[in-house]
């Protein structure tokens, strides 16, 4: 048992070693090169490259490490790539777990020359002294002009042997010492490759999530851009070629035809309008209180608004206007209101919303409501939904958003 | 009636123009953003500007805003929205001083070349054209004086923001003109209107209607 562990830690030592030091050879060698050329086009993909070559050497580290030193380390959490050239750069240079192993590789050099210095001195050294006696008699081993310590003399046989006693000492020792020696390295393996404490973990899970909130505002916002100048183009485009075509026949089926192809048409314009308003409505990108003045004109309640806030994040916005278009919604529809108010209020960094209104309350959140959507699209962002409705009213719900993160 | 056109779609410029010169309309300029569509204006100075809401560069409202620029420095010029959508913020401005030679259409109502070219016509001699889909928006929630009205009278009241004639809206209502008449008369009374001119009276209720008020 004693004697694998020595085995294995002895085996780390030798392909470890090598291996560290290649690996910090090559990271070493890739930010260099990436630093002195980033004033060019290659400096930040190769630096970027370099990031995520040490993490993957890291790999091979700790699976090196778990099977030669039973040191079971868990996985760094998987990385995520932003889309684009320029989110995929970004991820990469930002991975706290590229840098981590870009600093353990970078601290491996010092600690194999010191492990080399060990395995020398325990293990070669002891093997050496140990064979002293056998050296002599094959005449392997002279020492010129005798070998003496403290002007006692180590030589010849049978006062050999106790060099082999020395040596047999070192070899004693050397297990002890290898593991020793290892006990840093261990350390800085489970430190710099292993997962990050928690409280950093939730950090970068929070980041995140917020980078996912962004993206999918974005692509809400792209999707709707991409309807508007694609598809409805071509809608309309088509219900103008059918007038054409419908002023181009004389009467009868075929412009019949037509005008049926131009109402299938108009329908599918305003299928995808109503789409787009659920998705991202382009007045949203003129801020929330735009948004929300125009909101405010299409709901069956005398609506008084007060919103003047800044422009926020995309995400935000976003999910404040859905917020009040469901809160208003359900006023009119549910609590029978005739008037609601709205007021958005930008406190420190955090959004609040109230949308309050006079109808006869009793607003819960029940599983698969509007509502409840609402608690987990504000929590999406450690939003709050507050909601204040008694039996009878008034109601007052109250959302407040993070508004800078 | 000579047009300027600005939409940024090449191919709505291309068929709007194709569809307004077969009705012997000339298309003087057919551009793709605000700035071409202001000159191409005071270049041109035409019956009426046909302008897209949306445009480059942040595809927004630019549109809008020219045509509120427009409206002030080329009084006589009409202008009509034309959107893929319903936009009500400036809309609301746009016509707030008065709703004559302004009007607002959705894309897809080129279906009906005749109406369309109609209420082209119509903006472009001082009239109005409102899309029946734009109108609520505009509208809002019923509040005030309009609470009043009937949904029978505000529906003769839409039609006439959308521009119609008496006759038009008792065709489009299938009734007769009599009843038009009757119902618009209820109006005037319950928007407090005095009785003047019918044109002017006609306008007033329109702006009211708009307004909300």
């Amino acid at each position: 048992m004693r004697g694998e562990r020595a085995g294995k830690e002895l085996a780390y030592i030798l392909f470890g070693m090598v291996f560290g030091v290649l690996a910090a050879a090559f990271t070493a060698g890739v930010l260099l090169l990436g630093t002195v050329l980033s004033v060019t086009a290659i400096g930040v993909p190769l630096l970027a490259a370099g990031l995520l070559g040490a993490r993957r050497l890291g790999g091979a580290q700790r699976r090196l490490a778990a099977a030669l030193l039973g040191e079971r380390i868990e996985q760094p959490p998987p990385r995520r790539e932003l889309p684009g050239f320029y989110g995929r750069m970004q991820s990469r240079l930002t991975d706290p777990y590229g840098w981590r192993a870009v600093a353990f590789f970078l601290l491996q050099p010092p600690q194999a020359l010191i492990q080399a210095a060990t395995v020398i001195v325990t293990w070669c050294w002891g093997a050496v002294a140990l064979t002293f006696p056998i050296q002599q008699a094959l005449g392997w081993n002279r020492v010129e002009g005798g070998w003496t310590l403290a002007g006692f003399a180590l030589e010849p046989f049978p006062r050999t042997l106790l060099v082999s006693l020395a040596g047999l000492c070192l070899l004693w020792l050397a297990p002890k010492a290898v593991h020793l020696v290892l006990l840093p390295h261990r350390l800085l393996l489970r430190l710099l490759l292993g997962p990050r404490r928690p409280a950093a973990r939730i950090r970068d899970l929070e980041e995140s999530r917020a980078l996912v909130v962004d993206e999918s505002a974005a692509v809400l916002r792209r999707i709707e851009r991409d309807l508007h100048d694609g598809a409805q183009v071509r809608m309309v485009s088509l219900i103008m070629q059918l007038t054409l075509l419908r002023e181009s026949v004389p009467e009868g089926s075929a412009r019949e035809l037509a005008g049926k192809a131009q109402e299938t048409a108009s329908l599918a314009v305003r299928e995808l309008r109503e789409l787009v308003r659920g998705i991202h409505p382009p007045v949203l990108d003129q801020g929330l209180e735009a948004a929300l003045t125009a909101l405010a004109d299409t709901v069956p309640l005398r609506t008084t608004l007060d919103a003047a806030v800044p422009r926020l994040r995309p995400a935000v916005e976003s999910i404040a206007y859905f917020c009040v278009a469901e809160l208003l919604t359900n006023a009119a529809k549910h609590g029978g209101a005739d008037e609601a108010r709205v007021d958005a209020s930008l406190d420190g960094d955090l959004l609040r919303v109230e949308v309050a209104d006079d109808g006869r309350g009793g607003a819960t959140v029940l599983p698969g409501s509007g509502l409840a959507g609402l608690r987990d699209r504000v929590g999406a962002v450690d939003g709050r939904l507050l909601i204040h409705s008694p039996a009878g009213g008034p109601t007052r719900i109250t959302v407040e958003l993070p508004a800078d993160r | 009636m000579r047009v300027v056109i600005a939409d940024d779609a090449v191919i709505l410029r291309d068929g709007l123009a194709q569809l307004l010169e077969l009705r012997g309309h000339t298309v003087v300029a057919a551009v793709r953003d605000a700035e071409a569509l202001e000159r191409a204006v005071a270049e041109h100075v035409p019956d009426i500007a046909v302008i897209d809401i949306r445009m480059p560069p942040t595809h927004t409202d630019e549109g809008l805003r020219a045509a509120l620029r427009l409206r002030r420095d080329h009084p006589g010029v009409g202008i009509l929205l034309f959107s893929q959508y319903v936009e009500t913020r400036y809309v609301k401005d746009l016509v707030a001083g008065s709703a004559a030679g302004v009007g607002y259409l959705l894309k897809e109502r080129v279906a009906d070349l005749d109406d369309f070219v109609d209420a082209l016509r119509r903006v472009a001699g001082g009239g109005t054209a409102l899309d029946p889909e734009v109108l609520p928006h505009l509208l809002g929630a019923p509040r005030g004086a309009l609470d009043a009205l009937t949904p029978r009278e505000r529906e003769v009241l839409a039609l006439m923001a959308e521009g119609r004639t008496n006759d038009a809206i008792a065709r489009r209502l299938v009734v007769s003109g009599r009843a038009v008449e009757k119902h618009i008369a209820n109006i005037f009374t319950k928007l407090g209107l005095p009785p003047s001119g019918d044109d002017h009276r006609r306008v007033l209720a329109v702006l009211r209607y708009l307004e909300g008020t």
